[in-house]
């Protein structure tokens, strides 16, 4: 008794390890996988250089990476993996959504990064440039 | 390290500032490679962010040859 249970944590400790790894594996290698052109293979390079494991985990899941915000507590915003607004949620309700985008054409992954930089680094003017949609209840 | 995001993906320079101190002449001009990158591209708009692991990101407006990696990032428009 006392070896299976024994046996069945083993186990169960490799699973929580594969799936910790997963994402960060799977930011890895997908370039090769999808067949992603230089460019988003760099930036996709770029991004795992960015982000803690937990963001890979969150942005590979559930698609998209929280960030928040340094001045506002409570205050989250949402980057989509792929092209579409940023979400902006106080106390986890969305208050508006934000279209911001860079003058020159950038890989998915290079855009996430882009996002990340500026809430962290320079907040005020990245509400300055975005263009802002109220959500209504 | 100075990483340009660009529709390439980002195109990097990087040196090292052991080297650079050292007077190495290959170290110094990537270093004067990436000031003339970040000039340039700061000229066009482009925001400058100074990464280093553990620490906060940090806007820079000028060149740092120490920081451990500087991205940039072009300009951005309301979408």
């Amino acid at each position: 008794m006392m070896f299976i249970t024994q046996q069945v944590l083993t186990t169960l400790g490799w699973v929580v390890l594969a799936l910790a790894i997963s994402p960060m594996l799977w930011l890895l290698f997908q370039p090769y996988f999808k067949g992603l052109s230089p460019a988003e293979r760099r930036a996709a390079s770029l991004l795992r250089d960015m982000l803690t494991a937990e963001q890979c985990r969150q942005l590979i899941w559930r698609g998209y990476l929280e960030i928040p915000s340094p001045s506002t507590a409570q205050r989250v915003y949402r980057v989509p993996r792929t092209r579409g607004y940023v979400q902006v949620l106080d106390d986890g309700h969305a208050v508006m959504r934000l279209c911001l985008q860079p003058v020159e054409s950038l890989p998915d992954a290079d855009v996430v990064v882009l996002h990340k930089l500026m809430i962290e680094a320079n907040e005020e003017f990245y509400l300055q440039q975005a263009n802002k949609y109220l959500c209504v209840e | 390290m100075l990483r340009v995001m660009s529709r390439r993906g980002d195109d990097r320079v990087n040196w090292d500032q052991q080297k650079v101190l050292a007077g190495d002449p290959e170290a110094t001009a990537a270093v004067r490679e990436a000031e003339r990158i970040f000039a340039q591209e700061r000229a066009k708009g482009a925001t400058a962010f100074r990464v280093e692991p553990g620490k906060p990101i940090q806007r820079i407006e000028t060149f740092d040859e120490t920081a451990e990696q500087i991205v940039l990032v072009p300009r951005v428009v309301g979408g």
